[in-house]
């Protein structure tokens, strides 16, 4: 029967069996590769990738002069980027969002085109993005920025529009509240949930763009290294990578929705 | 401080070429409960509007205490059938919110001063009480969500009346409740004003004017001192909806009972005088309740 309910112990016994069935399978994969050819990289074996965990760990450069290990200097990177142009994006979502939401002749300007420009896959818009900013810090953030912003401007000036009533706002006013106090008091904390999920929303695109314009003109980061180490078939680094990129996923996840609970505790779904 | 609470002079509202509101004039008195009735359509809830100040009449002028409505403000407060509580605070700080916008600054509250933390003690302390009036103290750490709509409209209502308005609208504040909360929530407006009623003895300014927007004619003149009946069916109908029914309610104490037989006679008249559409007569016929205010303080000071 569709939704009939399993005991608790046995749906946890198959969400490990499933992940258990899938690392056999990738194992027996990589046997049968390495049989066919021992010198193959592009599927690595369990062993083959934590040799590659412990080399990106490994300082870099000659003995004498180590420099930062690669997943570092990588990590640091992305990070920076992925952080400050979220950040950027995520305050200009809101201002403008709000402010749409909540003045008609801000709204009236904005929300035709925000609606087109929120419509165009900004992957698409790195070639004029690397024209705009060129090379250098300035474009990963900008175009992380760039990259949320128009959606997620569409979706916070929605949320003020549907979830915030006209009752609520005219009874904040017979409450004695002024103009920016509704905005603050009223609307920022009523949509402040959506906010939250907005971002968790948003962080997966971010990535995106930040790691296909790594691939494309960084000399450092996560992007950069996934593409040439692949270059080089060195798959048991790339891997790793990509298993860094879904831990930081779930890291993002798990701590949005931390803040949700804990900032949002009337919010429930 | 003005006679009157609430003052309509000459109001009329027009949407495109259609006249929905007709010269309405209307005094409310300090300490009245007013409810207004009249068939779907009429301009109740454009009138309430037009108080509210969201939607400023075409013609006309109101004034609260006074003072000319220019915009939802302090003078009037708002109790909405769907309780528009704020989701985000509980019982108690949605009670208490007004008090907090009034009283202190955001400044007061982003640098969290000594004085804000003193004044937000005394907000919720105000808060608690005024649950207690409404009969909720249990409730005041629930948030919106985890109430039922009687207790959600109680809040609503302390909310309102803990700022102390001048007069609070009540829009149809009890359409969405069954009927063992509606008769909680009747009960607790005739407390009210059994309050108002202690205040003129004791030579006070009565602190509960309400003015209710209702469909529910035995609710009118239940809970309400004056029924106002709005209609366009009379003589200059077709000018717009008037104020054709204007008359005093029996006053009921909270401990009474529920006995709506005493009102039969008057609920008959009201749904004749405003509601049958075959029933055309001169919009004053029935608007005598000036006249009958000797009479009604003469009842009233009987209690």
């Amino acid at each position: 029967m569709i939704r009939r309910d399993i005991p608790r112990w046995l749906f946890w016994l198959l969400a490990i069996g499933g992940v258990a069935v899938l690392l056999g399978a990738y194992e027996m994969l990589a046997a049968r590769a390495t049989r066919t050819n021992p010198l193959q990289t592009t599927i690595p074996s369990f062993e083959m990738l934590v040799k590659g965990l412990n080399k990106i760990f490994q300082p870099q450069g000659e003995p004498e002069n180590p420099k930062s290990p690669m997943f570092w200097v990588d990590m640091r990177a992305t990070l920076s980027r992925l952080i400050i142009g979220m950040g950027i994006g995520v305050a200009a979502s809101v201002v403008v969002g709000v402010l749409m939401g909540a003045y008609r002749w801000i709204e009236a300007p904005l929300f035709l085109s925000f609606k087109f420009l929120s419509k165009i896959p900004q992957i698409a818009m790195l070639s004029i993005y690397f024209n705009i900013f060129e090379t250098g810090e300035v474009l990963f953030t900008s175009l992380v920025a760039l990259g949320i912003f128009f959606s997620m401007t569409q979706s916070i000036y929605l949320a003020v529009r549907q979830d915030v009533s006209d009752e609520a706002i005219n009874k904040a006013y017979t409450l004695g509240a002024s103009e920016f106090e509704i905005l603050y008091e009223v609307i920022w904390k009523q949509i402040l949930p959506k906010i939250i999920d907005n971002i968790r929303l948003q962080t997966g695109p971010a990535i995106i763009f930040l790691l296909a314009a790594e691939m494309a003109v960084a000399n450092a980061g996560l992007g950069y290294q996934i593409r040439m180490q692949s270059r080089i078939l060195n798959m048991s680094i790339v891997f790793v990578y990509l298993a860094i990129l879904a831990f930081i996923g779930l890291i993002v996840e798990w701590g949005l929705d931390t803040l949700r609970q804990k900032l949002c505790p009337w919010c429930v779904d | 401080m003005s006679e009157y609470a609430l003052e309509i002079k000459s109001l009329s509202h027009v949407f495109g070429s259609f006249r929905v509101l007709d010269n309405i004039d209307l005094q409310v008195l300090p300490g009245q409960i007013v409810a207004v009735v009249g068939p779907s359509g009429c301009g109740k809830s454009t009138l309430l509007k037009a108080i509210l100040g969201t939607h400023p009449p075409t013609h006309g002028e109101i004034l609260t205490d006074g003072m000319p409505v220019r915009g939802p403000n302090r003078n009037v407060g708002i109790v909405y059938q769907n309780y528009a509580l704020y989701d985000f605070l509980t019982a108690e700080k949605n009670v208490s919110f007004g008090l907090k916008m009034d009283e202190t600054s955001m400044w007061m509250r982003f640098l969290a001063t000594r004085k804000y933390f003193a004044k937000r003690r005394d907000h919720l302390k105000k808060s608690l009480d005024f649950l207690n009036v409404v009969g909720l103290s249990e409730a005041c750490g629930k948030y919106p969500h985890e109430m039922s709509g009687g207790m959600k409209q109680r809040v609503a209502v302390a909310q309102a009346f803990i700022m102390r308005p001048k007069i609070v609208l009540l829009d149809e504040p009890f359409g969405a409740l069954d009927e063992a909360m509606r008769e909680d929530l009747q009960m607790m407006l005739l407390r009210f004003y059994q309050e108002n009623l202690i205040a003129k003895r004791e030579g006070r300014r009565p602190e509960y004017t309400i003015l209710m927007v209702t469909h529910e004619l035995n609710e009118a003149i239940y809970v309400a001192d004056r029924v106002i009946g709005l209609s366009r069916f009379h003589t200059q109908g077709e000018q717009g909806a008037a104020i054709v029914y204007d008359r005093p309610c029996p006053v009921f104490r909270p401990d009474d009972p529920r006995d709506f037989s005493k009102f039969v006679e008057q609920r008959e008249e009201l749904r004749r005088a405003v509601f049958d559409e075959n029933y055309i007569k001169d919009r004053n016929q029935y608007v005598t309740f000036w006249k009958e205010l000797g009479t009604l303080a003469n009842s009233v000071a009987g209690i």
